[in-house]
This record gives structure tokens, sequence and C-alpha cells, in this order.
């Protein structure tokens, strides 16, 4: 987890020169999908009234989570303008990547990678009494669809966007596309600006090899290109606000998360919910949470019958709901946050912050807190408790709480993450096992009940004060999702690098003096090895050092020149 | 810089042939990548594949040769024939000419490998049973009067792909074990690696402590 910070990025500007033609559209792609209107019709419910840029392909299916995804859900309140965000499943066999995003997604943290079979929605929703319309209700809203997880500009960014477009109409919406479709390509490490609507954000794309703080970077102040509004994070939420009436149980939350647990957020709206969910999810970063979630979802959602099913178990997926009707469909569910009230149930809205059994819920109590039987595995620290309340008396900032909160998981996550990242280490094979004739040393396995015994002198103790069953949290930790997850971006990254030396080793042994007393079929072999370590250096061209790709370049040539010469003609061809 | 030991044990060099459109490269494809590739281009000149393969313990490494079908690339025929272990000779079982063409390249193969290459026949597309053009037991009476391995396969949906690979290794490797194939003779198409003495030869075991001194 402790990574080393870089000198400032280098500019790619490479791949801008190698594609000289960028399409129109081409960069408006790499931020955003597409941008859609989705309006109220008084025979249909909620319609698609617009696509942009038009040529974009949606299913219906994917239509029509979005438009059921970009209203309310109850009748409740919602006057004026209200804004969250949703996550829906991309219908299988459509296109998958961006292709900016295969560099961006190497380059940035794995918490911010672009979705391979999930798109982000941006809502900006808008209600007003409007006597001209039949039903005397204006209802529409304008929506934001990204692969990319880029939550805290995309919000603002929707909110810029869809007043303009209520007030002057589709010219806007045109405008600001073309506008967001000069943006820059998203390069981790790059603080850009962004012109839209003729104001500018600017704003930090992370770097993987950011040191991690917790604190929001700031953006340096080298640019001067007057921005109008300096973003100071990405993708953050404001999880102090987001768990505000919650406070006493985050700690329990972070092990739900942690270990994939089902949970639901119920909440009266889905700004309220979309904030939760997204907060719950990044409890956990730099560990990415591998499992579904839905910061928004309804029971009109495709997926509703598979999550809600009684007869299994409770998917491991985080869901945010607003619906009362969720209250009975969802009472099985082992975790159930409740913030603020739901529609239609009216109580006291005070926080009583009791844990609740699950089971008090059948009586659709309303109250606010957590509702679970689950037992922490670590003891509660009181200490980061006392220091918020401390902070909300004295009106200490939002921003100082959310910094405190989000050190406070970064150091849980990255105690419990450091004894796994030295054991990872530790199945590194020695340098000196690497021969370039025989094949790259592999990762050893990771085992389990060996990590655990290092954690006996060597765990999370010693950097975390808090006290507990951290055994018992590593056991439940190895059976989800998120452990693999990381688990297998580890082993890739381990993998490449000992591709990476393992071509070093080929580049700088003799391979003519090799060649001399071998067979044919042999030296033929020698070839496609180092042919694919070509391909391997064409495809990671930043990890892979230019001098050893030369060599190898010559090897190969002097290799084949070598050889008969009607085998020649057929290697060359 | 010392000779360390390999991942397998032996390469053994498998060559493909057989008219234009057969399905050459999509066997190939299939066998290595276990996929189906639609819209396969034709193949212009050599397009080599690896595996590596497990024959009774032993690792081989697979390097097959897939070559253009197209008559006017026979001009390299000869490299390519030369030193092959296994040769995979194909038709197609809806298109009664690629059968009919058999004989000139078994004949092309027997004059151009040595005497223990393996040949193994292919009627390739036997999921497109109606169109069939040549039966099973027509092909399986050729083979037998040739002395050939026989297999009905399908590149598309990978039926019998791998038997008809992994049949041929074990015929090679059978006849390295009981003598017929000498290794020490010049384009056998077979390599073997020499391994660290009596030492297991693969690395996925742990780092040792002793290693290998490279």
């Amino acid at each position: 987890m402790e990574e080393e910070a870089e000198p400032p990025h280098e500019k790619h500007c490479d791949e801008e020169l190698q594609s000289p033609t960028v399409l129109p559209w081409d960069r408006f792609s790499n931020w955003i999908h597409c941008c859609c209107v989705v309006t109220f019709d008084l025979e249909l419910g909620q319609a698609m009234e617009l696509i942009y840029p038009s040529h974009i392909k949606l299913t219906d299916k994917e239509k029509m989570n979005i438009c059921y995804l970009s209203f309310p859900d109850s009748n409740s309140g919602c006057m004026g303008d209200t804004q969250f965000h949703f996550r829906i499943r991309q219908c299988p066999g459509r296109k998958a990547a961006v292709k900016a995003h295969n560099s961006y997604n190497r380059d940035c943290p794995v918490t911010l990678q672009s979705e391979t079979a999930f798109y982000y929605g941006f809502v900006y929703f808008r209600q007003t009494k409007d006597r001209s319309i039949r039903r005397g209700y204006f209802q529409k809203s304008v929506v934001l669809i990204s692969k990319l997880p880029f939550v805290a500009l995309f919000s603002q960014l929707v909110s810029i966007v869809a007043p303009e477009y209520f007030d002057n109409g589709e010219p806007s919406l045109e405008a600001a596309c073309h506008d967001i479709d000069q943006w820059p390509t998203p390069v981790p490490g790059d603080t850009l600006n962004l012109p839209i609507m003729g104001t500018v954000i600017q704003v930090r794309i992370p770097c993987r090899s950011d040191k991690v703080t917790g604190s929001t970077q700031k953006a340096p102040g080298t640019h001067t290109i007057p921005a109008h509004t300096i973003l100071p994070s990405l993708h953050e939420v404001d999880i102090y606000s987001a768990f505000q009436s919650i406070l006493p149980h985050v700690q329990l939350l972070w092990e739900l998360v942690l270990i994939g647990e089902p949970v639901v957020v119920m909440a009266a709206s889905p700004s309220v919910t979309s904030a939760c969910v997204q907060a719950l999810v990044n409890m956990i970063a730099p560990l990415r949470y591998c499992n579904d979630f839905r910061p928004y979802f309804t029971i009109h959602d495709s997926e509703f019958k598979e999550f809600t099913t009684r007869t299994q178990a409770p998917p491991p997926v985080i869901l945010g709901v607003t619906n009362p009707f969720f209250a009975k469909t969802l009472q099985h569910w082992p975790h159930i946050i409740r913030i603020g009230e739901m529609g239609g149930f009216g109580s006291s809205p005070k926080a009583l912050n009791k844990l609740k059994k699950a089971a008090s819920l059948k009586t659709l109590d309303s109250k606010p807190g957590v509702y679970t039987q689950f037992k922490t595995f670590l003891s509660k620290d009181k200490m980061i408790l006392k220091r918020l309340m401390k902070g909300a008396t004295l009106k200490r900032p939002v921003e100082a709480q959310n910094a405190i909160l989000r050190r406070h998981f970064l150091e849980m996550t990255q105690s419990f993450m450091i004894p796994l990242e030295r054991y990872m280490a530790s199945l590194m094979p020695l340098q000196r096992n690497i021969s370039p004739h025989k094949g790259p040393p592999r990762l050893r396995p990771f085992d389990a009940d060996e990590f655990l015994h290092t954690v006996e002198h060597s765990g999370p103790q010693l950097t975390s004060g808090i006290k507990g069953d951290w055994e018992g949290l590593y056991r439940r930790f190895f059976k989800c999702p998120n452990f693999e997850g990381w688990y297998y971006q580890r082993q890739r990254e381990v993998n490449q690098k000992l591709q990476v030396l393992h071509m070093d080793a080929l580049s700088n042994s003799n391979l003519t003096e090799w060649i001399e007393d071998k067979e044919e079929v042999e030296i033929v072999d020698l070839i496609l090895r180092i042919k694919e370590k070509l391909k391997f250096a064409s495809n990671n061209h930043t990890v892979v050092q230019g001098e050893s790709v030369e060599r190898l370049q010559k090897h190969l040539a002097t290799i084949v020149q070598a050889l008969p010469d009607d085998l020649q003609t057929v290697i060359k061809t | 810089m010392a000779a360390g030991p390999y991942n397998y044990s032996y390469i053994f060099k498998y060559i493909i042939i057989g008219d234009m459109g057969v399905g050459k490269s999509c066997l190939l494809h299939q066998f290595t990548e276990k996929k189906f590739m639609a819209d396969c281009p034709h193949t212009i000149g050599v397009e080599f594949g690896t595996r590596i393969i497990e024959v009774t313990g032993q690792k081989i490494k697979l390097q097959i040769w897939d070559t253009a079908g197209q008559e006017r690339f026979r001009a390299v025929t000869r490299s390519y024939y030369r030193g092959a272990a296994g040769a995979l000779m194909v038709y197609d079982i809806t298109r009664r000419s690629t059968y009919n063409h058999l004989s000139s390249w078994l004949t092309d193969a027997r004059n151009l490998t040595n005497p223990n290459t393996v040949i193994f026949l292919i009627g390739n597309k036997c999921d497109l049973d109606a169109q069939r053009d040549v039966t099973y037991e027509e092909a399986k009476q050729f083979a037998e009067e040739n002395g050939l391995m026989f297999l009905e396969c399908s590149a598309k949906t990978g039926e019998n792909v791998e038997d008809a690979f992994l049949d041929t290794a074990k015929k090679i490797y059978q006849n390295i074990q009981d003598g017929s194939l000498d290794l020490n003779a010049a384009e056998s198409g077979v390599q073997h690696k020499p391994a660290t003495p009596r030492s297991p030869i693969s690395n996925d075991q742990p780092p040792s402590k002793e290693g290998c001194a490279c």
C-alpha cells in the first residue's frame, strides 16, 4: 500500500501523435458514453426523449433501466431539483471498452478504473409546477451515462448542463457535448482544465503511484488558466454527511463492506441512498470493492427478481432503495441501514443510533439506524468517534470532518492490507531463478494458513491500535471477491514484472553462441519465444525498456540470418 | 550462461497440410486458444502456434506450423516439411475435392518427411453433417490402407480437436519410448531438452534454497 511518490507525470502526447485523425465524438466518448433526457409521459410513464449523440445505441433493456432510475421511485417530496446517481449492468455482447481507457486503467488507482460491464448514470431531476402542462407538473431528468466512476466530477458536470438544458432546450445540450468533445484524454497524474458552457472545471486525475494519504490532493499552483471551479477530487463523496446519522456504526460498516456482505440502504431520496452507497464502497479504498452495488435501485429494475428472491440467500450486493415496498421485500436481509425516513412511515427523525436486531424491522420500524445481528471482529475505536463528535460541536467544516473520517478508514484498510502485501512480496521468486531459456518463473501460490501464521508476529497490530479478531476478519475476507480482486491484480502486476525481467535476461544473453549446436526446431522455438517477448513489449511499452527491445530485435535478425535460405523466406513472410 | 532446465522436456514440430479452406488455421486456433475463429483470413506464408501439453507426465511443447493451402505457396514446401515429427492432414467432409486431393498431399508428406513422421488424417467440419460429401467409413478405410490415424473433427465446436493433436503427440512419444524414433538422427523433428540430471524440469516449484546458478 505504501507507494512511492513519483515525479510529475509526463504528458502522453505520443498517443495523440500516433492518431492525428481524432474523429468527432472520439474525445467525448473518452469521458461519457451518452447524454439522455428522460421525461414523464402521461400515457407511457417514464420515457426516453433524447439520446445524444444520436448515433449511440442502447439496448431496450438499458433504456428501460435508465428511464426508471432517472426518476425518484416514490412520490414523496422531491420538488425542485434532485441529483443522484445509479449504476446499471451493460447488456452483454456490446462493444466492450473505450480504447483510451486501456492505458488509463493501467495507470489509475484500481478504485477508479473504468467499468467493464456496468454504466454509471448521473441524474439531474427537475420537478416543478407548470400549469401549461396537462397534469400541472414539469418532470424531467438529464442523465449522463459513463463507464468512469468519476462521481464528483460528473455530478458537478450534470449540475451545470441540466439547468441550461431545462432553460434553453436541445441546442444547449448539443453545445455542452461539443465542449466535452474538446476535453483532453483522462491521463492519470494530469491536472486537467475542462471547459463546459462558459466555465472551466479544473480537476486532477489520480495516479496509481500517488502517495495515498487520505487527504485530497491539492491541484498544483502552476496552472494559470483561470479555473472557475476547482474540484478537490474527481470521485470522493461527502462520506461524513452520508454517515452522519449512523456515525457510531461506521466501523461495523467498514467490516461489512470489506468482507462483501449484502447491505441495503433505505432512505427517502435517491440523493441520500446514492451518496451513502457510494460512501460505503469508497470506505475500503485503496482496495477496490469488487461486488455489485447499486447506489439507487427500484422495483422496476431488470435485476429486481434476481436481488429480492427469497429462495436464495441475499446476494452479496449493496443496494440503495427509496420505495417503502422494499422494507418488506428486503426485510430478510442481514444488514439494513436506514437513513432519515422513507416516505409513508411517519416517525420521529431523531437518530436513536442503537444497533438494532434485524428482526425488529418486521414491525416496519422506520427509525434511522443500522439493523443487523453482525458481531464485529474488531473492537470499536472510540477515539475517532470522540474526535468527530467534538468536531461537530465545534462546528468544524464538513471538509475537515471528511478528511478525518477518510483518513481513519484509510488507516484501517492499510493496517489490514500491509501484512497481506508483505506476504505477497515473499511469494516472489528469486531473481537468480530467472533464466533466459526457461519460462519466466511464476509467483508462488497464496497460502492462507501460511499467511495467518505470519499475522501472529507481524500483523495489523504493528500499525493499528485496534484490538480484536483480525485473523477471523482475514478468514472472511479470503472468501470474498474483494480479496480475489486484490490478489489477481497483484498477481498480474508481479507476473508482468517477472516477464520484464525475463525479457531482459533473454536480451542480455549470447544467443548467437547458444544456437550454434541447436537443431532447426529449437532455433525456430527460440525465434517464436523472442517474437512472443516483442509482442509482450509492444503491449506493455510503458514498463519495458527500449534497449531491451532493440537488443531482442537485433538478436532476432541475426538468428534468422543464420537459418537455411528456404527457411528464412518462410520465417520472414 | 548455463543452459538451465526447460519448462518442457521435448519440442515436437507439427505441420498442418491440406487444401485451401479446409480449416487448417481454425483447427490450430481452436487447439491453441480453445476458441473458434470465425472469418479467418487466408493464411499467407507460414504461421506458428505453440502449446505445452503433457504426455504421461512429460511436458511437451508443440511447435505447430500452419501454411497456406494455395498451390503458389508450395515453394516453401521443403523447409516446411523438414523435421516434422507429426503431420495433420486435413480435408473438409463437405467438399469431396479436398478429400480427392489427399493422395497428393500424402505423397508430399511421405517424400519430404522421415519415415517415422506420424501422419494424422482429420476430416474437418463434422458439425456440418447435413452437407456431408465424404462418409466416415470411406475416409476410415483410406486411413487404414495408408497407415494413418484418423478422426473427424470440428474446429467450430471443438469436437475431437484436442484428441487429434494429443493422440499424435502420444504416438510420437511412444515411438521415442520404444526406440523406433531415433532422437539423434538429424531431422527427427523432436528436440529433447537437456534437463539437469534427474531433477524435475519445471520452474513451478517454489524458489528453492539451492536454486540454479545462472
